[in-house]
């Protein structure tokens, strides 16, 4: 291990933070580098009496009164929140980014489902056309033409006759 | 989690929420002080601390009573005050952009307070870390919870842990090279 390499891995060393593989490599080079182990005793120090004065300096602290509203304020809670939970199958803590993620989905799912909605029931569940006749002969003659609304699914068939004449349609 | 958590959990879930106060009492300090080394303020701290306590009882049911109850607090407190340092941001944003364009609109409350507050060495130190690195140093230097705890109560990898907090140790050291030289030299 060269010295760059090891001040790189030094703030790590210095808490203990480093893997059993890594501080064995590393404590062999700092044993042999004087200039290192110079360095690494500097910064625990510094590191250990930044954190001694951390621990020493005024935190707030709760008063008496302040604690105990706060637990009257937890425990009024139970009743409204336990409905909620029911309610709900659960409380669940999601954050506003997922809740609003879920939402744009299920918008968005609404909005395809309607563009996108599939053609209506197909011909053979409509009853058979009027002019579809029972004579063969005659239907040979008959032409029909469906149309059929994207949007709706609603269906129309016209019927011509042999000359394309118009002979009447059906929904 | 020792037996005594296990029990009185058991009986706050159970209906008997004054069980909730000696459960939760042996953290009130560290949970306060976590929470005023990540927003660095009194006030905000306060309101972070408070509103991870009723969040802890609120969702208590979802408690997973394997895992330590220190770091489960301490992860909602996190959580909270990373909540509340990106609202701070969204109205310092709105607040400046306002200024900007010469509205005359009420200072943020976060900037008068910030004004108002006399930061100490050590807040000043921790202002030159990222909120990330900020997060790792006061959880795993601070609380001293260890790497994997830190990156279980932070919700990211242990890789990412040690990457940040090295970065953050460096920066400190840069600080108290810069601002505080007794603590380097040991007076």
């Amino acid at each position: 291990m060269t010295c760059r390499k090891l001040r790189k891995l030094m703030p790590l060393l210095a808490g203990d933070d480093l893997g059993p593989r890594r501080t064995r490599a590393v404590r062999a080079h700092v044993s042999a580098c004087p200039a290192c182990l110079r360095e690494l005793e500097e910064l625990r120090e510094a590191l250990s009496r930044f954190k001694a004065a951390a621990k020493d300096e005024s935190v707030p602290d709760w008063s008496e009164g302040e604690w105990k509203a706060l637990m009257v304020r937890a425990a009024g809670g139970t009743a409204r929140d336990g409905e909620k939970k029911r309610a709900w199958g659960g409380h669940v803590l999601l954050p506003r980014w997922a809740a609003a993620s879920a939402l744009g989905a299920l918008i968005g799912l609404v909005v395809l489902s309607v563009l996108f909605r599939g053609p209506g029931p197909g011909p053979a569940e409509r009853p058979d056309p009027p002019l579809a006749l029972a004579d063969a002969g005659r239907a040979q003659d008959v032409v029909s033409m469906t149309m059929v609304s994207q949007e709706t699914g609603l269906q129309i068939v016209w019927f011509f006759d042999k000359n394309f004449d118009y002979k009447g349609e059906q929904e | 989690m020792n037996e005594t958590e296990q029990e009185l959990i058991t009986m706050v879930l159970s209906g008997r929420a004054e069980a909730f106060e000696p459960l939760v009492t042996p953290y009130r300090g560290p949970i306060l002080a976590l929470a005023y080394r990540l927003t660095r303020d009194r006030e905000d701290a306060r309101e972070v601390a408070q509103e991870a306590f009723l969040k802890a009882f609120r969702s208590l049911g979802r408690f997973d009573l394997s895992r330590s109850f220190r770091n489960w607090l301490f992860q909602i407190a996190a959580n909270e005050a990373r909540d509340r340092l990106r609202r701070a941001k969204r109205e310092r944003a709105a607040f400046e952009a306002a200024a900007r364009e010469g509205i005359a609109a009420a200072p943020a409350p976060e900037a008068g307070r910030e004004r108002r507050e006399t930061r100490s060495g050590i807040m000043r130190a921790l202002d030159a870390l990222g909120r990330r690195e900020r997060e790792v140093f006061v959880l795993r230097d601070l609380q001293e919870l260890d790497i994997r705890e830190t990156a279980r109560v932070l919700g990211c990898s242990s890789i990412s842990v040690r990457v940040n907090l090295s970065s953050a140790r460096r920066k400190i050291r840069e600080a108290i090279r810069r601002d505080f030289p007794h603590l380097e030299e040991g007076r």
